[in-house]
């Protein structure tokens, strides 16, 4: 019982990670009918960001603002830069090519995505970076007397589930939401309605690749290891939670997040460790027999 | 545009080809070329840095000598990038570049495939950081040598140290399903088999990871509920750090011993001083350790150029790999890769940073001590046993 409920927190901590940028592919997939390759490196930059604010002159940020107060600004730092990366990204390397058709905004991604991992690597080196861990909050809270949550884990959970929660409220919820969601299902159209198609792209390209650097930084924290090619393991398993959930689809992205990380835990914890990619993806293939447009994926299947 | 016959195009390109021929044959080297693969970049990037550093030292002594046969040694490094692929790619390189001696590499999977085109290209390899038991044992490769030991020694010796000194009753076994951590797990099994079939023992935990990845607080969790007194981790530093550190978090209290491939300052940095005191290390001597006048004498060197001492005990070897092919090339007396491996199985009287480097028939160094060593309480080695 006690292992049962600890495996599924650590499956909620990584599920969230994989949700985070789950969101992120789906949104611009949505609109833009392309598979943001770039995501999983704009989780990296995210990270590396969050790294150097709390290392720059020896844990500075931490000295003055306090742990947490040191690790809010990582993280806003991170979003923010993210944000405003991921508006440039689609300016340089998609706007231009986005009349030519759908493959050459595939290999644009695929450029961009080699582009910024490589830059990660020129600036802050191929070695691992760890996370100080001055700035790393370290206690942990223990329930029930034998189950034990580190704090950092508590707090990701919370900060995911509530921007998710934020996020589907706006998708879901709001008439600008209405307007994204209506630019998914057909642009044409939607652009005939009065919908302002830049501010849809303006809203994904910053929201998108924000919550990846969010997930990069809460990355960071939780496991202080970094690398610069650490967004490809992330972004295929993002990718996969996408499928998953029903792609284009943002609470499917969610849900298809927390599934996956669920199912991982639970069947390193009571079967192998050893054998879980190939349960999970065999997981992915069997989802995609029976319901090809993913769990959740009904709005998008009505578009012919 | 008008086709070009193919008569002129054959009679074009046998031109060039007889040109070709006629080309001067490049000047006879001025150097004594030798190749260094190493990981430079991907996984493993911080070893290759070790190696190239070490290696560099170690020439720069060997020069000051007077080098090898009355001419300077000259390194030419080539990247592996951490894996077998690029392993391949980067012996080709080093091969087209004519040379006759490298050493290479670190990582069993990388080495292997390129320690089969070493050898069939007739150039002498030396790895430095490959200990897997089959580099040397499933199949005989007559160029290949390795300064550092062999698995099954590391093996033997944990299986001894976890019953006979730690005390053991409830051992758990983890790797990562690639050939070294493998390797060394299975011998460890094997070499705890007598104990468990006397009953002293219990092997209570035996399956592997998944690399590269950062979260394990599911198989950490797992560590915990099984709780065994002793939990031998056989893969490399990256996850070492991060499994411990999980499973601390989680409230695992037990005994973490980690082969030779975990103590290192990356390990020490991703894990950090809480996390990592109290845990045991198996390893071949390390540099801070070594005794020898020659160690003294490169250790010396090593930290005036980079203020700091080699970083695992892999580059290090990776120096003796040098120091063993010069030392082959001088006794043999000519570039001769024939010579030089028979050379490097007969010498007895060549003196390394790490002891006297003699081979076995079959490449294998001989005479590699092992030992335990225990991070104290500020983040430092300090050797456990054999006192």
């Amino acid at each position: 019982m006690q292992l049962l409920l600890e495996q599924l927190t650590n499956g909620l901590t990584i599920g969230s990670f994989y949700a985070l940028v789950a969101m992120g592919y789906s949104m611009v997939y949505g609109v833009m009918k392309l598979i943001n390759f770039a995501h999983g490196d704009f989780f990296t930059l995210g990270s590396y960001l969050g790294y150097t604010i709390l290392v720059i002159g020896s844990g500075w940020v931490t000295r003055t603002f306090g742990l947490w107060g040191g690790i809010a600004l990582a993280i806003l730092g991170a979003m923010l830069g993210l944000a405003l990366g991921g508006l440039l990204v689609e300016r340089v390397a998609y706007r231009p090519v986005y009349k030519a058709g759908r493959l050459p905004l595939v290999v644009s991604a695929l450029g961009a995505s080699i582009f910024i991992s490589n830059g990660i690597m020129a600036v802050w080196g191929p070695r691992f970076q760890a996370y100080p861990q001055t700035g790393i909050p370290s206690g942990t809270l223990r329930l029930f007397g034998e189950i034990y949550i580190p704090d950092i884990k508590l707090v990701t959970l919370l900060v995911s589930l509530t921007l998710m929660a934020v996020i589907y409220f706006i998708v879901e919820k709001t008439l600008f939401g209405a307007a994204v969601r209506a630019t998914a299902l057909d642009r044409e159209t939607a652009t005939l309605m009065g919908i302002n198609f830049r501010s849809i792209i303006l809203f994904v390209f910053s929201v998108g690749p924000a919550l990846g650097a969010l997930a990069g930084v809460f990355a960071g924290l939780n496991y202080s290891r970094i690398i610069f090619n650490m967004g490809w393991g992330y972004g295929l398993k993002a990718f996969t939670a996408t499928i998953i959930g029903g792609i284009g689809n943002i609470p499917g992205a969610m849900v298809g997040g927390l599934l996956l990380g669920l199912l991982e835990s639970l069947f390193e914890g009571f079967v192998s460790g050893a054998w879980k990619n190939v349960f999970v993806f065999l997981i992915l293939i069997v989802i995609l027999i029976v319901r090809p447009t993913g769990l959740i994926g009904e709005k998008v299947a009505e578009k012919v | 545009m008008k086709r070009i016959p193919g008569v002129i195009l054959v009679l074009v390109l046998t031109l060039s080809l007889a040109l070709a021929a006629c080309q001067p044959k490049p000047a006879e080297p001025q150097t004594i070329q030798i190749g260094l693969q190493a990981p430079l970049t991907g996984d493993f990037a911080a070893e290759g840095q070790w190696a190239v550093q070490s290696v560099e030292v170690a020439k720069e002594l060997l020069n000051k000598k007077g080098g090898v046969l009355g001419k300077q040694i000259e390194i030419i490094v080539a990247d592996d990038a951490s894996n077998p692929k690029d392993s391949a790619l980067a012996a080709q390189k080093l091969i087209s570049q004519g040379l006759k001696a490298v050493i290479a590499s670190y990582g069993s999977s990388v080495t292997a495939p390129a320690a089969d085109l070493y050898d069939a290209n007739k150039v002498v390899s030396v790895g430095y950081g490959c200990t897997a038991v089959r580099l040397t044992m499933e199949k005989q490769r007559p160029y290949f040598f390795r300064t550092s030991g062999r698995d099954d020694t590391q093996s033997e010796f944990f299986a001894k140290f976890a019953v006979e000194v730690l005390g053991a009753k409830r051992i758990a076994i983890m790797h990562d399903n690639q050939d070294y951590g493998r390797g060394v797990a299975e011998d460890a099994k094997k070499f705890l088999q007598p104990y468990i079939d006397a009953g002293q023992v219990e092997l209570v935990y035996y399956d592997a990871i998944t690399p590269g990845e950062s979260d394990y607080s599911a198989v950490v969790s797992q560590i915990k509920e099984i709780n065994p007194d002793v939990w031998f981790f056989t893969a490399y530093y990256p996850e070492a750090a991060l499994l411990l550190k999980q499973a601390r978090q989680a409230g695992y209290t037990g005994l973490f011993v980690g082969n030779n491939s975990v103590p290192t300052p990356e390990f020490e940095k991703i894990a950090g001083i809480d996390v990592i005191k109290g845990s045991i290390h198996l390893n071949e001597p390390m540099p801070q350790f070594l005794n020898y006048p020659e160690s003294i004498e490169f250790m010396e060197a090593y930290k005036a150029k980079y203020n700091e001492l080699p970083g695992s005990i892999w580059a290090v070897y990776a120096a003796d790999a040098l120091n063993a092919l010069a030392a082959a090339i001088q006794k043999a007396g000519a570039l001769d890769p024939d010579a030089i491996a028979q050379t490097m199985r007969t010498m007895t009287d060549v003196k390394g940073i790490t002891g006297p480097l003699m081979f076995t028939e079959r490449g294998d160094r001989k005479n590699i001590p092992y030992y335990a060593y225990i991070y104290n309480d500020q983040g430092q080695l300090e050797l456990y046993y054999p006192k």
